[in-house]
């Protein structure tokens, strides 16, 4: 017990500082490393990982919010998709086929991770438009880049296509257990023309209230078991608030470089779960 | 010109919102990570049943904190009669009471 704690504790708390670096629950890593690592049944471990994209959410989300990079209001007008999408995920599990859940989801996945390659080393001050919602809404953000050392102004467009996506992002998250953040990220980056630190704390702070609902639910089943869970959890906090003091001095670049990879491999990963149906 | 005074007015809205937030998501995970390490720490030490109370404990608490969060949202939004944005705030809650009510059933 005392060893497999210790083994999990930095485990976890790489996860955490990945996840908030990238506004992504960090379920990648902590979902095999427990089934693999450990022999965790799934249950068990799908659930400590939903509640540790809580801890992933929570952690990095002070200093996000001190630092201004998360928007808002961007967060409050998307969850409403993120949040109806995962309870529709959850009414049409069983419905719908699995398999071409995951090879669509995958596709569409590598088709947004082709385009941040294609775009990436960019981070030109884009010349974004404001909708007429985006206006209506101030969804406008600004924040201070520690790491350019200005102050960064950025407008909103495509709010509603942004809304949309979201909540078949809810529902891919509710359906599929996974794209808690690796769906979010890139919609505000690519669709809604935010700056990448901007997409990525905003997502991180999202998160945390999209899987909230999946984690009272393991919890009143019995999925979270407190000693797996616990270590899990606290580890990831830890990593959180590391993670977020970290990226806030990164470039914008050089996070885009580093999802780039990641979306990459979990698009040929869902791809090859729908083909090698297990 | 009127719409820069909006716009303004919009940014300094947000600001006082992110504070207050910042404030709810701190004192959560802060009170969350205090009885996991806690708890974690007796555990290993002493491995009583008290150990996975107080873990459980945290962890619930680091559940509610983004519940908590939409709700202090609300508030914030209704007090500063911004009534669209508490409504947003309304969905999301209604939302994920009924993602629960589902998985319960399911």
């Amino acid at each position: 017990m005392i060893t497999t704690t210790l083994v999990l504790f930095p485990i976890a708390i790489v996860a955490g500082v990945m996840g908030a670096i990238l506004g992504l629950g960090g379920g990648i890593i902590i979902v095999p490393a427990l089934t693999l690592l450990f022999g965790v049944p799934m249950r068990t471990a799908v659930a400590a990982s939903t509640v540790s994209i809580i801890a992933t959410s929570t952690g990095a989300a002070v200093a996000y919010l001190n630092d201004k990079l998360t928007n808002i209001r961007v967060a409050m007008w998307l969850e409403m998709g993120t949040a109806s999408g995962a309870t529709t995920g959850a009414l049409v599990a069983g419905y719908l086929n699995q398999r071409f859940l995951f090879i669509l989801f995958g596709a569409l996945l590598g088709y947004s991770g082709y385009n941040m390659l294609k775009s990436r080393g960019k981070d030109r001050a884009r010349m974004v438009v404001p909708d007429r919602v985006s206006r209506r809404l101030l969804l406008a953000g600004s924040y201070h880049d520690q790491a350019l050392g200005r102050q960064v102004d950025y407008q909103v467009n495509h709010s509603v296509p942004g809304l949309i996506i979201m909540y078949f992002s809810g529902i891919a998250a509710g359906l599929l257990g996974i794209g808690a953040g690796i769906f979010k990220v890139p919609a505000m980056d690519q669709v809604m023309g935010m700056p990448f630190k901007a997409s990525t704390a905003t997502s991180n702070f999202m998160i945390g209230v999209t899987a909230a609902s999946g984690a009272v639910v393991y919890f009143a089943r019995g999925d979270v078991q407190p000693l797996v869970a616990g270590p899990v959890v606290l580890g990831v906090l830890v990593g959180a608030l590391i993670g977020a003091r970290l990226m806030v001095r990164l470039k914008g670049t050089t996070v885009r470089r580093l999802f780039i990879p990641l979306i990459l491999y979990t698009a040929v990963m869902m791809i090859y779960r729908g083909v090698v149906h297990r | 010109m009127s719409q820069d005074i909006q716009d303004i007015h919009g940014t300094m809205k947000v600001l006082a919102v992110e504070r207050i937030l910042a404030r709810v998501l701190r004192l959560g995970s802060i009170a969350a990570g205090v009885m996991l390490a806690i708890g974690i720490g007796t555990m290993l030490l002493a491995g009583s049943p008290f150990a996975v109370r107080l873990i459980t404990a945290g962890l619930i608490i680091l559940l509610l904190t983004p519940v908590l969060r939409v709700m202090v949202a609300t508030l914030v939004f209704l007090r500063k009669r911004d009534w669209l944005f508490a409504l947003f705030c309304l969905v999301v809650l209604c939302a994920l009471a009924a993602g629960v009510k589902l998985g319960m059933v399911g």
